[in-house]
């Protein structure tokens, strides 16, 4: 690793930093220790950490645990850095300054080829972006969970703040016992030197006074903790009951209201007649609200209970008008995006060479289309939110992967200073991006606005949550290449197209960096301008359309449906080479030695070539994203009556230094479940502007009867750590599509894939 | 209306077709158990009536009347002195929770095929268990079963009662 040293001054933490150069300076990511919420006896050191008098250490949280392991993850660098067990450490949530913003999140949105991100020497123009960027967003603070990219933006800053509170530590140690400072160090999460042994609290007061410190980052060959397969610290609370969901909050007086919206994805109340629910046990109130950030509008029952809300929007006779906007059908989505597809005329993300005049001048060419539906997250804790409005001042409980979003949101509705939003974040039942959003936020606070100081918990029934998603947008890609007449293959050109995702989230979610036009997306064409292979000559397009259906950011984003794309054509172009398909992208990445090593760590832990009973056949795919790559090899079996079943998923991953390699086999293992569930059934229909799956009977889930054996294979690695909550989903799709190739000659070039077995 | 909520005497006052779900959650603040699909689709809910598993949100609260209603809150209890169950241990030493939101339900379904079955294989396992993780623990789950059975297995050799 870079040995970087730095100096920290107390008086002014920022003042007095020196850092070496780099595209995140941490002075603005230390923070005044002002910045915690103190209790009796607690000291802090910084904007991170404070020490409790009983030598507990506390860590400001800014990021959510939707299942992704954060809320273990951030404490153990904490750990690692003071040299103490996970178990003397507490998190709290993090307040909302600007400093626990989320800049990592932002910087991986910037569509520059991995390939020219990588090195010492970056081009001005990328660094001048870099720059701009980080800035902006340090700025703005956005705090965000999302866009696997928690640990990567952590890794520097909390590191640092935890390694300068050891350092000041020491010298407090040092000072009062009066000791050379070579000879105090910190073992066992206790200060130690000489004959003396202290805790952290009985050194805390002095440590926060020490005037300046050397700092300097342990070395990753003394780690202890980090790369250890370590217990998660949410874990106990989710197998008794306790854990708080954004539905298990409660309130004394609280009251629960459940939303109903209009069936049209841009519909909104024509007429409303309450009478009928108002007389019903419990009913206390029904409120109406119009359409708000891309979601339909409707009216919320407030009850005593959840069941008495139910009956009560049960009871009220409502008609619907369609409002403006009603997107078509799915059918007439793929034929306009395939028509766009066709005219060629998108915004290049990536060009090399001369592709157009390389397949021009070849043998012959090969040009075939994909197709990816939309589809629902499908979180299992459905939308919700707890508010309460007091005085001027508002409440809130909700499972949010955005609360600086939230806090914005509500200030709106509510007329309200954004300062006179309080959050707390719980526990969140799943996110994979639904919880980007905020729209039913809003519902709640006009919900609690109707009825000022009570508290109310908004729900949204399965119904709502399917029908009233922001979609994984629809894509068409029309993939084409030359063939020589040696058999070279090259003169790779993409087309594709689908709703721009990034545009209309900033619209409703962070208007602030919303323009007048939209921008280029990057997280639609991702996984396609910036693949790993090396062709001569690249042509990749992408357009933006805006069907008017609701979009958004689904577990992997645009890498979900490119990376079936890209590597299942990959796969066609290895059948078309006569080559093993290993073989044939390991001679395309001869220049790519990541890349490489993680396709042969997969190949070969699944004993890629073997002989296998003629039922069963093996499909590889390799793709990067969020700065991580992952191959996987599935193993198919075909049973009864063009039936299949997935057998075995061997997911190889480099994503830099691990933290918890429990985590990652966690995340590959569910990455594999998550991606299954999409191949085989996959598939959001809009008809009449309306979604016509409303619950898992329509939308199913992979059960664990269907669940293949995952084995994980994680890469050694020394660089900074990358994501590992999303990057398992996009290559899974391609394994199995080049596997059921493998077994049947059939080439799936449309998701979801029919034959599941059940079993 | 009476019920046996982990072995104590409540009363409640709702209407006799509400979902025993509703009733846990909103009316007796046992927040464990959770709702997630509303048709008995997901498993989310499930709880034990007289040691079977049940999917409480399409159950009404009259049905349950005077029998033995185990929640996620009483499972440990239930093994005694608050000592967790098998399969609670079992699911943290296999690190099996991601988010956790389905995993009450999914505790309370495996503990009840444990309960009939002391030694399930895959297909058992397979076919019993089919509540919804979205987070897709299943592999671990699945683990968590097998090793929380050899747990009960060994804690009923005598000699080794605990």
């Amino acid at each position: 690793m870079k040995r970087r040293h730095f100096i920290v001054g107390a008086a002014g933490m920022g003042g007095a930093l020196l850092v070496g150069w780099g595209v995140m300076p941490m002075r603005s990511r230390q923070g005044r220790p002002a910045l915690l919420p103190l209790s009796a006896g607690e000291v802090p050191l910084n904007g991170w950490l404070k020490i409790a008098s009983d030598g507990m250490v506390v860590l400001a949280m800014p990021r959510s645990e939707m299942g992704q392991g954060v809320h273990t993850a951030l404490p153990m660098l904490v750990a690692e850095e003071l040299n103490m067990p996970l178990a003397m450490l507490k998190i709290e949530q993090a307040g909302a300054d600007t400093m626990y913003g989320n800049v990592a999140a932002f910087m991986s949105a910037l569509p520059f080829h991995p390939s020219d991100t990588e090195g010492p020497e970056l081009a001005t123009h990328i660094r001048a972006s870099q720059w701009l960027v980080s800035k902006v967003v340090r700025e703005l603070g956005v705090n965000i969970t999302g866009g696997s990219t928690s640990v990567a933006d952590a890794w520097e800053p909390i590191r640092f703040a935890a390694a300068t509170v050891r350092e000041r530590l020491r010298q407090a140690a040092a000072s009062q016992w009066q000791l050379p400072l070579e000879v105090v160090r910190i073992e066992d999460g206790h200060v130690v030197g000489g004959k003396m042994r202290a805790h952290f609290g009985e050194l805390a007061v002095q440590a926060a006074s020490v005037d300046a410190v050397t700092v300097r980052l342990k070395p990753y060959a003394a780690f202890k903790l980090l790369g250890k397969p370590t217990h998660r610290v949410d874990v106990p609370s989710k197998v008794n009951g306790q854990a708080t969901f954004g539905t298990d909050v409660r309130v004394p007086g609280m009251v629960f209201a459940v939303a109903r919206m209009a069936p049209t994805l841009s519909g909104d109340v024509a007429s409303l007649n309450v009478a009928p629910a108002t007389g019903l046990p419990g009913v206390m109130q029904v409120v109406q609200f119009p359409p708000d950030a891309q979601r339909a509008g409707g009216f919320a029952v407030v009850a005593r209970t959840t069941w008495q809300a139910m009956q009560g929007a049960n009871a009220v006779e409502v008609t619907w008008a369609p409002g403006v906007g009603t997107p078509p059908s799915t059918q007439a989505i793929a034929q306009q995006l395939r028509a766009t597809v066709q005219a060629r005329d998108g915004f290049a993300f990536y060009d090399k060479g001369d592709a157009v005049a390389w397949q021009a001048n070849a043998a012959s060419r090969l040009a075939v289309t994909y197709e990816a539906p939309y589809l629902a997250h499908a979180t299992l804790e459905p939308m919700n939110c707890t508010a309460q409005l007091v005085g001027g001042a508002l409440k809130l409980w909700v499972p949010t992967q955005v609360p600086t979003m939230v806090r914005a949101k509500a200030a709106q509705v509510a007329g309200i200073d954004v300062e006179q939003v309080e959050l707390v974040v719980t526990q969140l039942g799943g996110g994979f991006g639904r919880r980007l959003e905020v729209d039913f936020v809003a519902q709640a606070v006009r919900v609690a606005m109707a009825m000022p100081g009570q508290p109310v918990q908004l729900l949204w029934e399965r119904e709502s949550d399917m029908r009233h998603d922001y979609y994984r947008p629809m894509q068409v890609a029309t993939l084409s290449v030359g063939l020589g007449a040696d058999g070279t293959v090259d003169g790779l050109r993409i087309d594709s197209a689908g709703d721009a995702i990034s545009p209309r989230w900033m619209d409703r979610a962070l208007p602030l960096l919303a323009g007048p036009v939209d921008m280029p997306d990057k997280t639609t064409a991702e996984g396609l301008f910036d693949l790993p292979y090396d062709f001569k000559h690249q042509h990749m397009a992408h357009t933006a359309t805006n069907s008017g259906v609701p979009v958004g950011f689904w577990r992997s984003v645009g890498h979900s449906h490119n990376a079936f794309f890209s590597e299942s054509f990959i796969d066609e172009l290895a059948y078309a080479a006569k080559k093993d398909p290993v073989t044939f992208r390991s001679d395309l990445l001869q220049h790519a030695p990541r890349h490489l090593a993680v396709l042969r760590s997969a190949a070969q832990a699944a004993n890629w070539g073997q002989v296998l009973p003629g039922d069963q056949a093996m499909g590889v795919a390799l793709h990067e994203s969020f700065g991580s790559i992952v191959a996987q090899v599935a193993r198919v079996q075909a049973v009864s009556d063009n039936q299949w079943r997935v057998l075995e998923v061997h997911c190889a991953i480099d994503c830099g230094v691990v933290i918890n390699p429990t985590t990652v086999a966690q995340q590959m293992e569910g990455s594999v479940v998550f991606a299954l569930t999409a191949v085989a059934y996959g598939q959001i229909d809009i008809d009449a502007g309306a979604v016509i799956q409303g619950n898992f009977t329509g939308y199913p889930m992979l059960k664990l009867a269907q669940t293949p054996v995952v084995k994980t294979h994680i890469i050694n690695s020394l660089r900074a750590p990358s994501g590992v909550g999303e990057p398992g989903v996009p290559p899974l799709a391609p394994a199995i599509g080049n596997a059921l190739f493998a077994l049947t000659k059939r080439r799936h070039r449309r998701l979801p894939i029919d034959g599941l077995s059940v079993q | 209306m009476d019920l046996i909520v982990n072995g104590q005497n409540r009363t409640v006052n709702v209407a006799s077709d509400t979902p025993l779900l509703w009733v846990l959650r909103d009316n007796l603040g046992l927040t464990g158990t959770k709702f997630g699909c509303g048709i008995s689709a997901c498993g989310a809910c499930t709880v034990h009536l007289n040691g079977q598993a049940v999917r409480t949100c399409v159950l009404p609260v009259a049905a349950a009347q005077g029998q033995q209603i185990t929640t996620i809150e009483g499972l440990s209890n239930v093994a005694g002195g608050g000592v967790l169950h098998a399969v609670q241990q079992a699911w943290i030493d296999e690190q099996v929770p991601q988010c956790g939101y389905c995993q009450s339900g999914m505790l309370m379904a495996a503990a009840a095929l444990l309960s009939s079955n002391s030694a399930p294989s895959n297909d058992d396992i397979d076919a019993a268990m089919t509540n919804i993780c979205r987070c897709g623990t299943y592999q671990r789950v699945r683990a968590g079963i097998h090793k929380a059975a050899k747990a009960l297995q060994l804690s009923r050799l005598p000699g080794t009662e605990s």
